[in-house]
């Protein structure tokens, strides 16, 4: 593969989706193109406990919440969010 | 730090919350009324007893959230300052986790803002809670923030 046909993504992880990865926070690279989604299997497919929660969260991009089919950019900030319980 | 008297105070902490500052902060002499949420950590949870909470944050999404429903409120509601402030990490029975306050002219306006306020929070806020028992801990159930549709392009091309 070229140099630019891939690109790196910052992945955030939180609450108890943050256990379920055992991480909070992790660099993926990805081929250029892919959506949300895609990222978010390929992360299950790494950790196979998450994609149980893949129903019941949502996801950002950029710090604003995105569609599932939202493309990725090379440098996206994606965060995976459970139902929030904030107040 | 956002304190200058005629602003907002919109934050994210790790002390303990002073309601009556806050209080004090907002109101200005053109007020009539002023609102305090104050939530504060519960002893339990459907009867099983809480020993404490603690809760996390996307920090700068989470802020930036707390700021567009502080923007929001100006444009719904007549009021005048706001005070908005979350607090994060362990938090004891009795202490708040959140306080709202809302000055206004009139008391309709502070009471339907600060209720929206906190409405809104607990919605679309990206913060998380995880509660403490005596024999173990779980995250709080919350609720799913509304996220947009599919974008029109993949709609188009599917």
């Amino acid at each position: 593969m070229s140099v630019h046909s891939t690109m790196r993504v910052k992945v955030l992880f939180f609450g108890r989706l943050r256990e379920v990865a055992g991480r909070s926070e992790q660099t993926v690279e990805l081929p250029a193109g892919v959506s949300l989604g895609q990222l978010f299997e390929i992360c299950a497919s790494r950790r196979p406990e998450l994609a149980r929660y893949r129903s019941s969260l949502v996801a950002s991009r950029n710090q604003e919440f995105a569609a599932w089919d939202s493309p990725l950019e090379p440098d996206d900030e994606i965060a995976f969010l459970p139902p929030v319980s904030g107040g | 730090m956002p304190s200058s008297s005629k602003t907002d105070i919109i934050q994210l902490v790790r002390k303990p919350i002073s309601p009556s500052k806050l209080v004090r902060h907002v109101r200005a002499s053109s007020d009539g009324a002023v609102v305090t949420f104050d939530g504060c950590v519960r002893d339990n949870t459907r009867g099983r007893r809480t020993l404490y909470l603690e809760y996390e944050a996307y920090e700068p999404m989470a802020l930036a959230k707390m700021e567009e429903i502080a923007a929001e409120l100006h444009r719904k509601f007549s009021i005048g300052r706001i005070a908005m402030v979350h607090r994060l990490g362990r938090i004891e029975i009795g202490e708040p986790s959140v306080l709202i306050v809302v000055a206004a002219p009139h008391r309709a306006a502070a009471f339907e803002a600060c209720r929206y306020a906190i409405d809104t929070l607990k919605k679309t806020v990206p913060i998380w809670k995880k509660e403490f028992f005596e024999d173990g801990a779980v995250w709080a159930e919350g609720e799913l923030p509304p996220a947009p549709a599919e974008t029109t392009a993949a709609k188009r091309a599917s």
